[in-house]
């Protein structure tokens, strides 16, 4: 079915609830329905497995307006099916919980409510996501009328609750780790329960790294949010800054020059090679491997240094403007590209050699962690994540956008789902990606690399999806016509691949649980914005340090 | 006991403690709230190219071993207890190393409603090292100064005084 049956297909579902429908780009449908149907929109786009819940976009029209929108963006190959919601703006903005049908809503949920103050009807839970525990009730900084004046802390609490002093019940015990990790460069906190060895719930508080951008690019102008996004996360600051002046460009009816298209095409599969050597490096770490820790870091170098002498940084590098790159291949840097290129292959066919047949690691990683097919659906997984379990989730292959439609890429999946298969998945990617970029290489598009750019943005509302090393990167960029952006919010792939770990560590040895959290790749500065708990850890009880000791005593004394 | 620092065995003791903490400096990392774009270069100073473990720098999991806190980021609301948690967890002698725009101003992300601005409002710090993210050579430029300002027994590098708020444990 091509992506025009598809469309036509949904708009066949949704045609009892539909009031209004719009086309307002290519590829995508837009169906206004009421917020006492969407349960059922859901549920008939869900139950023909037509795509899968990208994302919500929540958003506040502003006090002249009175209204306030929640989308629900559902991605199915190139096809974009939004069901949008308007409400009135009033103090009790509620829409019915979908959480029951799609799980990993409740992700998306809980960020409308807390952001944008949706009261989710039915929902497990209204904890914060990824707010401070200070942050007073009833303000929520994506309102319109928000003023940083209205988030003074409340008084008598901590931006930071501590965990209880060693919360046990029964024999069950309550291990935190983080924020600030030995081997995780990132900040986040989780809390383990464990019986023993095996943990029984798990649970996770994110936030940390949480800095408010999607309301700062509201106040900035197209321009200076380019690189506000690249630092969004170092590692994959390309694809952000890419997703971002894609949409941009397509809300200014502006074409890219076939040449800087390519250009991105080289930067972001440098950095995909950079981000997953990153990763496999980390991963061995984990696992107390740390001499490939070491190789891979080292190689590693070997793209830092492309990507210095193609766009003058190693980390950040703005490859992009609005229009086009800044940053050219010539002669020089093409023969040292395809020079690394030929070393990295070696290299990577090597790892993979490693991964797959040293017995130390694979102890580690086979039969660990494993998530079958039906389940990354059900997870909703994205990426590397996703497709090591079969579930062939990528946006290049399934709706190529900028130069990918010149140099296609073929996706790769593994069917075993276990950690070893995402060990395998990411580094076949980059033998994809090596064999692409040489194709760039040798058949640049002449051309200039930029395009004039208008300062100002017509009105209009647009969908960017990019595929980003950890998965999907979905970008919903709204302008009204002037210097600034209306709304920009942004789904990053991490969000979507938490459930993974969570879900999985519930049963394993807590020896596995580092092992678990970095198999997904998980980039808390992307994603920041959850608590999550996935298990049974209802008889828990809170117990002082004292009376933990005096047990202790008691326990051994028999 | 009365110790009288111009006794002999006391100014050989200091010395020897001096050339000890010098040559296994181990440091702590501390991200509060970066892009993870600092947090790599870090990293990758550990790694075969740059390799400060010729240093005898060591990344150090626990700050209760540490000696050298190394700060990212521009201090979230949220991370900052713990920022000052792990800061007063370190033992004395503490340096601490802010790395990245961000860290010393804010960086891209000044006036975001959940970022305080810096670290140095939040602990004292000793060096800045300024770069969005700096390079891991300046990274090892910046910790190596702080060696050898210490190494003739100076006192730490001058810095703005501050009243650090303890935080209820």
């Amino acid at each position: 079915m091509n992506s025009e049956q598809n469309l036509q297909q949904a708009e066949q579902l949704l045609a009892a609830w539909n009031k209004e429908t719009t086309h307002p780009e290519a590829n995508r449908l837009d169906a206004t329905i009421a917020a006492d149907d969407l349960r059922l929109a859901v549920s008939a786009l869900h139950n023909t497995h037509w795509g899968y819940l990208s994302a919500i976009t929540g958003m506040d029209l502003g006090p002249d307006a009175g209204q306030m929108e929640a989308l629900y963006h559902f991605c199915n190959g190139p096809a974009i099916t939004t069901l949008r919601i308007r409400l009135p703006r009033t103090s009790d903005v509620s829409l019915p919980t979908i959480e029951d049908i799609i799980p990993p809503a409740t992700f998306f949920e809980r960020e409308l409510h807390e952001m944008l103050g949706f009261r989710i009807e039915g929902g497990k839970s209204n904890e914060r996501l990824f707010i401070p525990d200070d942050w007073p009730e009833d303000v929520y900084p994506l309102r319109e009328d928000f003023k940083i004046e209205q988030a003074k802390p409340v008084e008598g609490r901590h931006a930071d609750e501590l965990p209880d002093e060693g919360v046990v019940g029964g024999n069950k015990f309550v291990i935190p780790i983080g924020p600030q990790h030995p081997a995780l460069k990132e900040p986040g906190h989780f809390e383990f329960t464990v019986d023993g060895e095996i943990v029984t719930a798990a649970s996770m508080r994110l936030g940390y790294a949480h800095r408010g951008i999607e309301k700062a690019a509201e106040s900035r102008n197209w321009i200076q949010n380019l690189y506000l996004f690249e630092r969004i996360c170092g590692i994959c600051s390309h694809t952000h800054a890419y997703a971002y002046s894609q949409g941009v460009e397509k809300l200014a009816q502006v074409e890219v020059p076939a040449r800087a298209q390519a250009i991105r095409e080289l930067v972001a599969g440098l950095e995909r090679i950079h981000s997953h050597l990153l990763w496999l490096g980390v991963t061995a770490h984990e696992a107390g491997f740390d001499t490939l820790f070491m190789y891979s870091w080292r190689d590693r170098e070997t793209v830092m240094n492309l990507l210095e002498q193609i766009t003058g940084n190693r980390v950040n590098y703005s490859a992009n403007v609005l229009g086009g790159v800044k940053a050219d291949v010539g002669p020089e840097q093409a023969k040292a590209i395809k020079e690394g290129l030929n070393y990295l292959e070696t290299r990577i066919r090597h790892y993979l050699e490693v991964v797959t047949t040293d017995t130390m690691f694979l102890n580690r990683t086979r039969g660990i962690g494993t998530i079958s097919y039906e389940e990354a659906e059900e997870f909703g997984l994205l990426g590397p994540t996703a497709r090591a379990s079969g579930l062939l989730r990528d946006v290049r292959v399934e709706a190529p956008y900028g130069a990918y439609t010149r140099f296609p890429i073929s996706g790769v999946t593994e069917t075993n789902g276990d950690l070893e298969a995402r060990c395998v998945v990411r580094l076949k990617e980059l033998l994809v990606s090596c064999f692409a970029l040489r194709t760039i290489v040798d058949n640049l598009p002449e051309g200039p690399l930029t395009t004039k750019m208008p300062r100002k943005v017509p009105a209009g509302e647009t969908i960017s999806r990019v595929e980003a090393p950890r998965g999907e990167l979905f970008y919903y960029i709204k302008s009204n016509g002037t210097e600034h952006p209306a709304r920009v919010h942004i789904r990053t792939p991490s969000l979507c691949n938490w459930v993974s770990v969570l879900e999985k560590a519930v049963g394993r040895q807590l020896a596995d649980v580092p092992m678990l959290i970095a198999g997904m790749d998980p980039c808390f500065s992307c994603n920041d914005r959850l608590v999550t708990t996935v298990g049974t850890s209802g008889d828990r009880k809170t117990w002082s340090w004292k009376q933990l000791r005096e047990y202790g005593i008691e326990y051994y004394k028999r | 006991m009365n110790i009288n620092n111009d006794q002999l065995w006391v100014k050989v003791i200091k010395k020897v403690r001096a050339w000890a903490r010098l040559n296994s400096i181990w440091a702590v990392h501390f991200n509060s709230g970066s892009c993870n774009g600092c947090d790599i270069e870090i990293l990758a100073t550990l790694t075969p190219r740059y390799d400060v473990e010729r240093f005898g720098i060591k990344l150090e999991g626990s700050p209760r071993h540490a000696d050298i806190l190394i700060v990212t980021g521009p201090v979230t609301r949220q991370a900052r207890e713990r920022l000052l948690r792990t800061y007063e967890q370190m033992p004395e002698p503490k340096f601490v190393v802010s790395v990245g725009s961000c860290s010393i101003s804010g960086g891209v992300f000044q006036g975001c409603y959940n970022v305080g601005g810096s670290v140095d409002e939040v602990i004292p710090v000793d060096v800045f090292i300024p770069g969005c993210p700096p390079r891991p050579e300046a990274i090892i430029d910046g910790i190596i100064q702080l060696l050898t300002h210490l190494k003739d027994g100076n006192p730490r590098p001058a810095r703005k005084e501050q009243i650090i708020e303890r935080v209820v444990a």
